[in-house]
């Protein structure tokens, strides 16, 4: 459905008005997969990006950023536009990605023989190349609870109430695993 | 860091999180402590870092095509699903007004050994499975299904699979688990079969597929080509090759049924594990001329040098045809790929029939 710029389109314009609800959101709720595919091109960088720093592997991020993609268009009738579109899709992102961890856990606790916990807290892989290479590889080296708290909480800026909502954790336990975050960023970085 | 004990205040400092009593405190401390006051610096340093990290990174590849396969795939699933009740739902309707039922599309089914069982109902000696309807075998029962008119599929002790199309042009199952052996003659891509690691789709051929529990999955290929396809992740399986399957991974790099363990175990890390770099470095080591399916599968799966790695070695066990140029591959030009596998596949065709030849 293509729509002319600047043409009034009765009750849209009004719907649009609201913060979050771009014309490309709009025509996407309203099932245009071409303002979808817009909306993907626009927000694809900044979801693959978190999603490589929480996961820490490049693999992984990918899959994971098609499924927060598929994830969004299905839900995307749920956006209610109280916040801007790409706040939605982050938050969406997050959980997508804890959501998929959190299986991925319980699945490993079923295969791993006794004696092996430390694999449930290995290290991925890193981003190796551009701006910020060290502190990128860094982070993708921390362990995942520790990767995912700093990466909420220095990185996106989410507070350790938010944090402790999202990964099941207290409040308490998301500070105290960001300064450990921290310790190990910087005995890393500064070997 | 010299006192470890004040690790907490300076990270609360740097936070601005610190209560008004610890900040006074911690200041004096700092004025006297150049070791701790450095720290604050270093932990300011790596804060600042984060802050300026890019908001974006460009993914490796353009998901754009693959989301949209899945979200239309979904969408059909969905169709089909609403098709089958409301089907049924028709079916019931007729029922109730002319007093008789209407069989509907499906295939026949003979017991082979035990007790099959198409959904509630024990498989006497022969029967149909209608789309939508569920066959079952125990660990003491198999059952020979008919693929329409094109083939059969031998369906092993322990499988539950379901019927999930069966028109001329689509002839579809879906294994949950269990082991089926079919053997289809038909145009590509009339007959597939879904598990939860991605479809088999069939491109002329007769196979072996297996998935266990986990919805993990082996392949064996007996005749001709299958292609297994999992989001935009392909692997194109040749007689005597097998691929693994792995949900949310899909079909791994195929190999050849005599490659070398090494071989085996690096592509096993490499595929579903955390193998990486490495493991591709690993399979190079090991692979030989008889392993070329694999090299080539690599080549989308690698990075730039490592991409050409890969080349070098594939051209070294089989020369590219003329118009295959190294650039156009490292590109991953789909027209050169594909013609480069015509002669691989072509060469391992022979290899293997050969082979079986000088067996008898």
């Amino acid at each position: 459905m293509a729509i002319a710029a600047g043409r009034a389109i009765p009750g849209v314009a009004f719907r649009a008005a609201r913060a979050g609800v771009t014309d490309s959101v709009e025509r996407a709720r309203a099932g245009d997969e071409g303002a979808f595919a817009e909306l993907y091109r626009e927000h694809a960088g900044r979801v693959y990006a978190l999603c490589l720093r929480l996961t820490g592997d490049r693999g992984a991020a990918e899959e994971r950023m098609q499924d927060v993609f598929i994830r969004a268009w299905e839900r995307l009738r749920t956006f209610r536009g109280e916040s801007a579109f790409s706040s939605w899709l982050h938050r969406l992102a997050v959980n997508v990605v804890l959501a998929e961890r959190r299986a991925s856990l319980r699945r490993e606790l079923r295969v791993l023989p006794a004696g092996e916990p430390e694999r449930l807290e290995r290290a991925g892989d890193a981003p190796r190349e551009g701006a910020g290479v060290d502190l990128e590889g860094a982070i993708a080296a921390l362990p995942a609870g520790a990767r995912a708290v700093f990466v909420l909480h220095d990185v996106e800026g989410y507070a350790h109430e938010e944090i402790g909502n999202l990964l099941g954790i207290a409040a308490g336990t998301s500070k105290a695993q960001l300064f450990r975050a921290r310790r190990l960023l910087r005995e890393r970085l500064e070997r | 860091m010299k006192h470890p004990e004040r690790e907490v205040e300076l990270n609360e400092y740097a936070d601005g999180s610190i209560t008004p009593e610890a900040r006074r405190e911690l200041e004096r401390h700092l004025a006297e402590c150049p070791a701790c006051a450095r720290d604050l610096e270093r932990l300011r340093d790596l804060l600042r870092g984060a802050s300026l990290l890019p908001r974006g990174i460009a993914p490796p590849r353009d998901r754009a095509g693959a989301i949209a396969a899945e979200i239309a795939r979904r969408r059909v699933m969905r169709r089909r699903t609403a098709g089958v009740g409301l089907a049924a739902a028709a079916g019931v309707a007729l029922f109730l007004t002319f007093g008789r039922n209407r069989a509907g599309a499906g295939w026949t089914v003979e017991r082979v050994a035990g007790a099959p069982r198409i959904g509630s109902a024990t498989l006497e000696t022969g029967g149909r499975v209608a789309v939508g309807q569920w066959l079952e075998t125990d660990d003491t029962s198999s059952a020979l299904l008919d693929v329409g008119a094109i083939g059969q599929v031998d369906v092993r002790p322990g499988t539950r699979l379901q019927l999930v199309a069966a028109r001329p042009d689509d002839h579809r199952l879906s294994l949950i688990r269990g082991t089926i052996s079919a053997h289809v003659d038909a145009p590509p891509r009339i007959f597939s079969v879904e598990t939860p690691a991605g479809t088999a789709v069939d491109l002329g051929c007769a196979y072996t597929l297996t998935v266990d529990s986990l919805g993990r999955g082996l392949i064996r290929v007996t005749g001709g080509y299958v292609e297994f396809d999992w989001l935009g992740r392909r692997s194109v399986v040749p007689m005597g090759a097998f691929a693994l399957t792995r949900p949310r991974a899909g079909p791994g790099t195929p190999f050849v049924d005599d490659a070398p363990q090494p071989l085996r175990r690096a592509l096993l890390a490499f595929d579903f594990g955390d193998g990486g770099a490495a493991a591709a470095r690993a399979v190079l080591a090991s692979a030989r001329r008889e392993d070329a399916i694999t090299l080539w599968h690599l080549l989308p799966r690698v990075d730039g040098t490592l991409r050409r790695a890969v080349y070098e070695r594939l051209a070294r066990f089989d020369p590219p045809p003329a118009g295959v140029t190294e650039p156009g591959v490292l590109a991953l030009d789909s027209a050169m790929s594909e013609r480069w596998w015509k002669e691989i596949r072509r060469a391992e065709w022979r290899r293997v029939v050969l082979r079986g030849v000088q067996k008898k």
